[in-house]
């Protein structure tokens, strides 16, 4: 009788010892929300509800000599993932559309100094930072608050991005489940 | 001569019988008559560190710690137990830095299921305890996870945030077994199987350490533990323990 119970709480531990240490939560699980990327759409101007391709589109980081993996001036898109720096308060690209290179200069790890035609647009995107604590195995995101778009060039005749417009009022990005900006050009 | 024959034959086999009964008379006799061995229990309050939390502390530069442990012998099999503590560990991780430090006490019963032999004090025991820990959590650094890395450098915490004040409450299941290597000396052996009660949590973070507990676990709150500890018994009464009258119950 002693003995069975002996036994149950043996079998009890074995089993909770089992669990509790056979569990991987030192690896951060893909499918778990971290840092979020900011997201844009391309709408047509003259149309505001439909969405209009960017042919070739090239977009690099400023301060990063590489552009980024999947705009690398050879796909067609109508929306955007940029990574934004984590460790500032903005981030700027330059956007170039109907890419086309010309000469690298011999430099084919550095795009800052290529000849290329194109339209070329500068966009900086402030914000405000703000550190959450996801997991044990995940650590901090980034979340950014009050994020709002600059162009390089004031003038709305010399950019091929015409209008910068924020879903929301004192737009913030904190996931990527949404779109956080629409482009019209 | 033939109803001769058959006499003989009777009354040897009464003899035979009668040999017989006298014989088992004779056992049963000798059954009730063996003596009653009398065996002196210590029963006293058993003093001890932790082996396995001093070795680790000099293995281990992420991990600082001593604990005392206790028993006092309430019956036959009952004994009052309990553990004080100081520990003091760090948790590493790729994008984590974190410190907890405090002290810990718990106070539980353990109950011997080990039927001794003759004089032996050893025991084969689980147990309950109800756990407290006084701590505070640091973090030191920290590291933004960002699953793009385009941008090679990502924030990182610089000042230290240190949460003071914090406590946690558990309940434990132990079992274990104590064996005595030389008079009055015990090395003892255990698991145990938490479960938190309540706790504390800094800000806008979590405690991935409670002293005491051990670490915690994102699935529940559930822990595990070890100890490994010497003792030495302070024996302040002895009482007689019959073994023939155990051999009835």
């Amino acid at each position: 009788m002693k003995f069975s119970i002996i036994k149950k709480i043996g079998f009890v531990v074995l089993i909770l010892a089992t669990l509790t240490t056979c569990e991987r939560d030192d690896i951060c699980p893909e499918d778990v929300p971290t840092t979020p990327r900011l997201i844009i759409e391309f709408y047509d101007v003259s149309n505001q509800e439909t969405l209009k391709n960017v042919s070739n589109l090239f977009i690099q980081g400023i301060g990063n000599e590489l552009p980024l993996t999947d705009y690398s001036g050879s796909t067609t898109v109508n929306s955007v993932e940029l990574p934004l720096k984590t460790d500032e308060n903005s981030t700027s690209f330059r956007f170039i559309s109907d890419y086309e290179l010309v000469d690298d200069n011999d430099t084919p790890n550095d795009t800052s100094d290529d000849i290329f035609n194109g339209n070329e647009d500068i966009i900086t995107i402030n914000y405000i930072t703000e550190n959450v604590y996801v997991s044990r195995a995940c650590g901090y995101k980034t979340i950014y608050k009050t994020v709002s778009i600059q162009f390089g060039a004031e003038d709305i005749s010399e950019r091929w991005i015409v209008l910068a417009q924020p879903l929301n009022d004192n737009q913030s990005i904190e996931d990527e489940t949404t779109t956080h900006f629409n482009f019209f050009h | 001569m033939k109803p001769r024959h058959i006499l003989i034959s009777f009354i040897s086999s009464c003899l035979f019988l009668f040999c017989c009964v006298l014989n088992a008379q004779d056992s049963s006799d000798e059954e009730t008559q063996i003596d009653t061995l009398i065996y002196k229990q210590k029963y006293g309050l058993r003093l001890g560190a932790d082996l396995g939390k001093l070795a680790r502390t000099f293995i281990d530069e992420d991990f600082t710690g001593f604990e005392i442990t206790g028993d006092y012998r309430l019956t036959k099999k009952l004994y009052l137990a309990g553990e004080l503590g100081t520990e003091e560990r760090t948790i590493r991780t790729d994008f984590l830095d974190v410190t907890a430090t405090g002290s810990y006490f718990k106070a539980g019963v353990d109950y011997n299921s080990y039927q001794n032999w003759l004089d032996m004090q050893n025991m084969i025991y689980f147990g309950f305890r109800a756990g407290v820990s006084s701590f505070s959590q640091t973090l030191n650094t920290y590291t933004v996870y960002n699953t793009n890395q385009y941008w090679p450098t990502q924030f990182s915490l610089e000042e230290p945030i240190e949460t003071k004040g914090l406590t946690a409450i558990w309940a434990e299941l132990i079992v274990g077994i104590k064996a005595e290597l030389f008079s009055n000396l015990f090395l003892g052996l255990n698991v145990q199987i938490k479960r938190l009660v309540s706790e504390d949590e800094p800000d806008g973070f979590e405690n991935l350490y409670i002293p005491g507990f051990n670490r915690t676990f994102d699935s529940g709150r559930f822990g595990i533990g070890f100890g490994y500890n010497l003792s030495y018994l302070i024996p302040i009464i002895k009482k007689d323990k019959k073994v023939a009258v155990e051999k009835e119950e």
